[in-house]
């Protein structure tokens, strides 16, 4: 019955109601597809940073990432990369060397992290030829000379284009330097500009011959899995499996995408809950009119039998119908709009530059996980309990006789 | 020897508002009210009634002085208890906004066994029985705002009989009807007090109220200056 009365007394006043209703759905709306788009940018960002940069799992020699020792390689590389193909969900592996070395053409020179690669393995865990911007991924055989790809920031800093020598001065195997020449045929464009300044591709057979490397050196083992929630459970296995090797998954090799996948989203829940706290104050404001108009009412109430604990209940639960009812209708516009959006996408073009910088890609399809709404209902009800607690203790802090006595 | 029929028992019933000029408004009352009496409390305004009723009813605590019902002195109470003490045994009908707006005429009659937790079947017995007597049916369903002020009150009034209280306290329950409505407000009190055997105490101005009433108390500067029965008027 209490239910009941508090329900019909949201809708007493219906222009107050509306408008503190209205204020919460817009406040939320904005608060909660925010909070979908940077979820949706972080997704898609974790996406393509695992599929062009990291992949899901990746294997050295315990030392190797701390200087790119080139003698601390991962032995006996085949067995590894044979067992780790062995394992369900796993979609693909493939090995690299990796170095650091210096390349420089007349204008400048750059410290660039050299990728030796099988081309086409290399293909089956990472994307990255899709992002070719010019030229080719390997595909065309240049005749003798030694093809290198890099990213469109590292072109424009060495004023280099397609078909142009590079010279990259490296550190062979057993630490001499040592020079080599190679041909741009192609160059790719990453959202991360990181990325794309430091990573240059050439093929494995060619490195191997340059640094005079042992046959079937590897130093590094990437590993692709058809599903990204499965990382931290093969991650686990693999470890298990070379209790010898450092084994990491994509979030620990890229803080970058841990900080996209985690903190972002949790950033934009605090958004959200700070916009609900400015909602709180409309919300106390309402209903606090709301009290005082019904002094009489309140201690007729009162004087006729309804206890405080029922007084305090009834205003209570006016504030959550209120703000349940403002929130809901936030929340269902939220989801058409993520819903539209995140098919057809937003269109980021207008600020990309700025964007890429900071490894965002131009179109972001905005996205809200099952899980947010459980987590939404929790903000808002405490939200809603918490405002209801100041009008409600006005209200059986009324006195009878005085409440009842007109004025 | 007492009489046991005795509700309710004032004694030496003070009450002072604080303030900067400290009003005295009740100055040693002591009344004693039986079982089914049908008394109006009256005097000019200032006197102390409403002041006297609140303190009768437990919305308002006595300065000095006891209130008895049923002998149980009512200032020993805590607020919370008063309240329950409320729902159970007195039965309210004020001046003005008896009624729950948000719910219809039957639900408001109802409410107060609602809140005590009664039963469906009693609930919807009684309700239907006082509908029938206040002749408004018809307008079971329908909220107060879209009754005239008499017929507010007599729901009012049903709504206070519905529980079948120890007595009913009502200040002035006709003070903004005009003749007809206070004609058939007091009959239906009347007719309550005759069938049911409730015991009415009100307050008033109106001369024709007055001359319904069993007994008047009259009160003058917070003293009781007159206390009479009267013979029932054909
Ligand atoms: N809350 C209060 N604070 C201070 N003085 C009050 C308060 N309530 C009533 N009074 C004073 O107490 C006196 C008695 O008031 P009360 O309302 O009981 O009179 P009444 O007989 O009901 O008058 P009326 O016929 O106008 O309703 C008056 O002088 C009034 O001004
Ligand atoms: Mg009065």
């Amino acid at each position: 019955m209490i239910a009941h009365i508090a329900w019909r007394n949201v809708w007493r006043n219906k222009l107050r109601s509306l408008v503190v209703i209205s204020a919460i759905a817009l406040g939320l709306w904005g608060g909660i597809f925010s909070y979908a788009f940077m979820q949706g940018m972080g997704e898609q960002q974790v996406y393509s940073g695992i599929h062009t940069e990291t992949g899901h799992i990746q294997l050295n020699e315990p030392k190797f990432l701390q200087n790119y020792d080139l003698q601390r390689h991962i032995e006996q590389s085949e067995r590894v990369e044979e067992q780790i193909r062995q394992l369900p969900g796993v979609k693909g592996v493939c090995d690299r060397i990796e170095l650091t070395a210096m390349t420089s053409t007349a204008y400048a020179s750059r410290g660039i992290m050299l990728n030796g690669i099988d081309p086409q393995i290399y293909n089956g865990v990472s994307d990255l030829h899709e992002y070719l911007t010019e030229g080719n991924f390997f595909e065309v055989d240049n005749g003798g000379v030694n093809p290198i790809v890099i990213g469109q920031a590292l072109a424009e800093k060495l004023h280099t284009d397609l078909s142009s020598r590079l010279v990259v001065t490296l550190q062979d195997y057993r630490g001499e330097i040592s020079y080599a020449s190679f041909k741009l045929v192609g160059i790719y464009r990453l959202h991360n500009t990181e990325f794309n300044e430091q990573m240059a591709f050439v093929r494995k057979q060619d490195l191997q011959k340059i640094l005079r490397l042992p046959k079937g050196y590897v130093s590094t083992v990437s590993v692709l899995l058809d599903d990204t929630k499965q990382t931290k459970v093969i991650q686990g296995q693999i470890a298990k499996l070379f209790p010898n090797l450092q084994v990491q998954s994509w979030d620990e090799l890229s803080p970058m995408l841990r900080m996209m996948s985690g903190t972002m989203t949790q950033m934009s829940l605090i958004f959200v809950f700070i916009i609900l706290l400015a909602l709180a104050f409309g919300i106390i404001n309402t209903m606090l009119m709301a009290v005082m108009d019904r002094t009489r009412e309140i201690g007729m109430l009162l004087s006729v039998g309804m206890n405080q604990k029922k007084i305090f209940t009834m205003i209570v639960l006016e504030t959550l119908f209120l703000s349940l009812t403002g929130a809901l209708a936030g929340l269902l516009m939220s989801i058409a709009t993520v819903n539209y959006l995140g098919t057809s996408g937003v269109n980021l073009t207008a600020i990309a530059e700025g964007i890429n910088a900071l490894g965002y890609s131009e179109r972001v399809y905005p996205q809200l996980d099952p899980g947010f709404a459980p987590q939404f209902a929790v903000m808002v009800i405490m939200i809603a309990l918490l405002s209801s607690l100041f009008p409600a203790m006005r209200a059986i802090h009324l006195k009878p006789a005085e409440a009842v006595r007109g004025e | 020897m007492r009489n046991t029929m005795e509700v309710i028992e004032l004694k030496k019933l003070h009450k002072t508002y604080e303030g900067i000029v400290p009003v005295q408004a009740v100055k040693g009352v002591d009344l004693l009210f039986g079982k089914g009496e049908f008394t109006a409390i009256v005097g000019p305004s200032g006197c102390g009634k409403t002041t006297l009723l609140n303190m009768i009813g437990g919305l308002d605590a006595p300065t000095e002085g006891q209130v008895l019902i049923e002998d149980q002195d009512i200032s020993a109470l805590s607020p919370a208890e008063l309240v329950d003490f409320r729902l159970w045994n007195i039965g309210f009908v004020f001046q003005s906004y008896n009624l729950i707006p948000v719910l219809t005429v039957k639900e408001n009659i109802a409410f107060i066994m609602e809140l005590q937790g009664r039963n469906h079947k009693e609930i919807n017995d009684r309700v239907a029985y006082l509908l029938d007597v206040l002749g408004m049916k018809d307008k079971m369903n329908i909220r107060p705002r879209y009754l005239s002020g008499g017929q507010q009150q007599r729901v009012a009034v049903a709504r206070a009989l519905a529980s079948s209280p120890k007595f009913v306290l009502a200040d002035e329950p006709t003070a903004n009807l005009d003749s007809q409505s206070t004609e058939n407000l007091l009959e239906l009190m009347e007719t309550m007090n005759r069938t049911e055997d409730i015991t009415f105490l009100f307050s008033t101005h109106d001369q024709r109220v007055m001359d319904k009433a069993h007994r008047i108390v009259t009160l003058e500067d917070g003293k009781v200056v007159r206390d009479g029965k009267q013979e029932k008027v054909e």
